[in-house]
């Protein structure tokens, strides 16, 4: 009896170390743990913010894995996700922005974040008819916001509703004064030709800053863009050089920087970042800038060689079930076929019907064979007043093979007013046509 | 900062919508794995590259052996192997280049390219991967077993893509961006530690541990968590069954000293909590002196501390046997079990003996916590080592009943008195004899 009693404890002894042991053993586990594995994460949970777009999205990951049921999160991690393709032109993000923003809408169907967030991805994809319905849904949700705006103005100025683009521009930028709604105002006085308005308003959202690092990065391109467009190419260099500086390897900024190359005579420079460019961001508007560039520069060649690239582009392109491009429209009218160019235009102005479809359309039209018909577009294209030297250089070479010298001369003297060298390949053609 | 203001202004719509189809990483993405594994004279490599269809087409006016010979030299220029704190050459062994079809009709590259280096002594091996820099898509490196060489790895030992064949569509993971493994070597079996891959096995070991599979299984989210806790049970019990694990020991003890199925028992529980404290102090002992010391190292003092136990526990018995049967001569034997209370197994006894039975933990056992660490799953681990043991004791305690109830009807059936009063020396003597060969097998292990 005795001696089982002393057994009993005895294993009450050793349950005790065994339990002694266990918390010892876990507690050391989870030290190490914590030291050695994902730590950098783990302090992302804790009061520091994760300051890049990749820890942004660990950080969401993870919470969203906490916290299944909340739509928000979700949604904030769909709209990292499509920050992650702004900044890498990563693809299959968009798959995954995809599929959280929809687990977002099925958990909350008028949640505001799922909503801006769906409308901003169809955006992307050129499905401007579905981001205004989804911008509108959320402008209902919470009127007194800026961003569904956004989505919004996106989708008119890509439809070609121009009065109800400034109407809401307007509103947005009297709800919030920030870089998202001056950088949208810059491109809707472009579209009107107002050139010194259009660059005020994107050094206001340069100067606005904040978002991400990508986000000023990529108004300081436009701005140098619009600086490109003016003739200032120095300033517009600078502008270039500030955006690499904001964000490393920013691939338009480095489009942008070839540009300026090229308009001072140094193809060999552009061509070697066009080139970069390519081989990072392979968008078919820097393989067209690459191939322009190189037959500029007389390399006959290697602009077939490149350009072939934009027509596997397109093989892609359509295998995936996507046929309206206006950037593609262009090149199948220089480099290919302009007969396909107007189905591809005709295409694009039925979903699009923007100054920048009818500027395609027209140039199809004129390249296929049919400058009246293609007048007609190139006069829609300018319809706004818009003095973007393609459009004007179009419009001008239309005019003088429908017989419209004077206008023809008109225009294309517009066309290299503000730069002469608007284009490696375009603005001498311009320049030979008005001699 | 909580959102990112968007600007979306035309002209920025990606190359790419996602559709079904198109490349699952873009088809501008370049995708490379490499695979390292270091054995005790040599590290291997295995570099895979899969190249979505606009770069390929970008190289569709070159041969293919030039496209082998760039990617060759490529791999040549920025993957990088350190043995020892020392840059090594690698020697690169035939490549073989592949044009799977890709979308529209157009071809994908995919190349496999073996790697290798002699190394004598590897401690610490490094591989850097600096191939394609800034291009989008799946990098990883990941971790296999080598021959000879007990590795720990940073690397995964899993591989999600099957050689960049399938990748991974978890919508909340992003795609790998692993470019370094750091591995630290000794000298051991060809085992591997390393952590979980998304979707990959926990721990790959060449001696095929069954447990440590039925693990992965479950932390891969694979079958019941009930099916796993009753696996491991009756893996316990079944493992109990294999050689060194004391049964032959209990059963001749409780023979040797007329214990009762109290007594069985109490040897059942007291291994059930040596064998999990065992494994705790283990991995305990195995994590903290994990920058000296691997747990294979371990194994063989434990074995001698184990077999030391066994051989006094055997010897104590004996000694009281032959005390007792000098002291009993002349008496009547014939139900002397149901008066020598005095002679009944002590509570030291009993614990030392089943602190024998639990103290070498069984390696399955520590494989099972290292790969819980390795992957995060801790509860989950420590959970079925409790499970594991409770398998194991509840086979000994079977025994030991077994052998207190045959031993009750042996008693029952009246053998002759001298017969059954030598039965608990000579048993007494087994212990004594499995001591010994057990200390003759620690002994070696140590060298």
């Amino acid at each position: 009896m005795v001696a089982t009693k002393r057994l009993r404890s005895g294993i009450l002894l050793l349950a005790s170390a065994a339990t002694m042991a266990f918390v010892a053993t876990f507690a050391v586990l989870t030290l190490v743990n914590s030291g050695s594995g994902p730590a950098p994460e783990r302090q992302l949970d804790g009061a520091a913010p994760a300051r890049t777009t990749d820890g942004q999205i660990k950080q969401l990951q993870a919470q969203v894995r906490e916290a299944p049921k909340q739509a928000g999160l979700w949604a904030e991690l769909g709209e990292t996700y499509l920050q992650k393709v702004r900044e890498t032109g990563d693809a299959s993000f968009y798959t995954r922005a995809d599929g959280v923003l929809q687990r977002a809408l099925a958990l909350e169907p008028q949640g505001l974040e799922g909503l801006v967030g769906a409308g901003t991805l169809a955006l992307a994809r050129h499905d401007f008819s579905g981001g205004l319905r989804y911008g509108l849904a959320a402008h209902r949700v919470a009127p007194r916001l800026a961003r569904p705006l956004g989505v919004i103005v996106d989708a008119q100025v890509e439809l070609g509703r121009y009065g109800d683009a400034a109407r809401t521009l307007q509103r947005m930028v009297d709800l919030q004064p920030d870089l998202a709604s001056y950088a949208r105002i810059s491109y809707f006085r472009e579209l009107h030709g107002d050139l010194g308005g259009a660059l005020y308003a994107m050094r206001l959202a340069v100067s606005a800053g904040g978002g991400a690092p990508e986000n000023v990065a990529y108004v300081q391109t436009l701005l140098g863009n619009l600086l490109f467009e003016r003739g200032s190419l120095r300033a517009a260099r600078a502008a270039y050089e500030q955006a690499i500086a904001r964000f490393p390897n920013y691939v338009p900024a480095g489009a942008g920087l070839a540009k300026v190359d090229a308009a001072d005579g140094r193809f060999e420079s552009a061509i070697r970042r066009l080139r970069d460019a390519v081989a990072r961001l392979p968008l078919p508007e820097y393989v067209v800038a690459l191939g322009e560039t190189e037959q500029a520069a007389g390399r006959a060649t290697d602009a077939r060689r490149d350009l072939a690239l934009v027509g596997a582009e397109e093989k892609l392109l359509r295998a995936s079930g996507v046929n309206t491009d206006v950037d593609l429209a262009l090149f199948e009218a220089n480099h290919g076929s302009p007969a396909r160019a107007v189905t591809l235009a005709r295409r694009a102005w039925a979903q699009a019907p923007s100054v920048r479809s009818a500027d395609a359309l027209g140039w199809a039209l004129t390249r296929s064979g049919q400058p009246a018909a293609g007048l007609r577009w190139a006069k829609r294209a300018l319809r706004l007043g818009s003095v973007d030297p393609t459009f004007l250089y179009h419009a001008g070479m239309t005019a003088q093979a429908a017989g419209r010298t004077s206008l023809a001369r008109a225009w294309l003297r517009k066309s290299v007013a503000n730069n002469p060298r608007f284009s490696p390949l375009y603005a001498p053609r311009a320049q030979a046509a008005l001699r | 900062m909580k959102r990112a203001i968007l600007v979306v202004v035309v002209a920025l719509a990606l190359l790419v919508p996602a559709t079904a189809g198109a490349h699952p990483l873009g088809n501008f993405s370049v995708n490379h794995l490499v695979t390292v594994s270091v054995s005790s004279d040599r590290v291997d490599l295995r570099y895979t590259l899969d190249q979505a269809e606009i770069p390929t087409f970008q190289e569709r006016d070159l041969p293919r052996n030039q496209v082998l010979a760039h990617k060759q030299a490529e791999v040549k220029r920025a993957l990088h192997l350190t043995v020892n704190g020392h840059a090594v050459p690698l020697v690169q062994g035939l490549g073989k280049l592949s044009a799977p079809p890709g979308q529209g009709g157009l071809p994908l590259t995919r190349v496999e390219l073996p790697l290798s280096a002699a190394v004598h002594n590897p401690r610490s091996v490094r591989v850097d991967d600096e191939t394609f820099p800034d291009r989008v898509g799946w990098k990883a490196v990941v971790a296999e077993p080598g021959k000879g060489t007990a590795v720990r790895s940073t690397a995964p030992s899993g591989d999600p893509t099957d050689g960049l064949r399938h990748y991974p569509q978890d919508m909340l993971s992003s795609p790998l961006a692993e470019r370094t493994a750091k591995l630290t070597v000794t000298p051991g079996t060809g085992t591997l530690t390393a952590p979980r891959a998304v979707g990959g096995p926990t721990t790959t070991d060449r001696s095929g541990d069954g447990f440590a599979g039925v693990f992965a299984d479950a932390a891969a989210g694979k079958g019941a968590l009930l099916l796993l806790i009753l696996t491991a049970f009756a893996w316990g019990a079944v493992h109990a069954l294999s050689p060194g694990h004391g049964k032959t020991m209990v059963a001749a003890y409780l023979v040797g000293t007329r214990g009762t199925a109290k007594h069985a028992l109490g040897l059942g529980a007291t291994v059930t909590i040596t064998h999990t404290i065992g494994v705790f102090a283990l991995g305990l002992v195995a994590l903290l002196l994990a920058q000296f010391i691997l747990p294979e190292q371990l194994y063989p003092w434990l074995s001698l501390v184990s077999a030391l136990l066994v051989l006094g526990i055997g010897a104590s018995v004996l000694r009281s046997r032959l005390r007792a049967r000098k002291r009993g001569h002349g008496h009547q034997h014939h139900q002397h079990h149901h008066h020598h209370e005095h002679e009944a197994p002590s509570k030291k006894t009993i614990l030392a003996l089943g602190a024998s039975a639990g103290l070498l933990p069984c390696p399955s056992a520590l494989v099972v916590l290292l790969a819980a660490l390795a992957s995060h799953q801790i509860p989950l681990g420590i959970g079925l080592i409790l499970v594991f043991s409770l398998g194991l004791a509840a086979t000994l305690t079977c025994l030991g009943l077994l052998v207190v109830y045959a031993q009750r009807l042996s008693a029952r059936l009246r053998v002759p008195g001298r017969i059954t009063a030598l039965v608990p020396v000579l048993s007494s003597l087994g212990i004594v004899a499995i001591g010994v060969v057990m200390t003759a097998k620690a002994v070696p292990q140590l060298a």
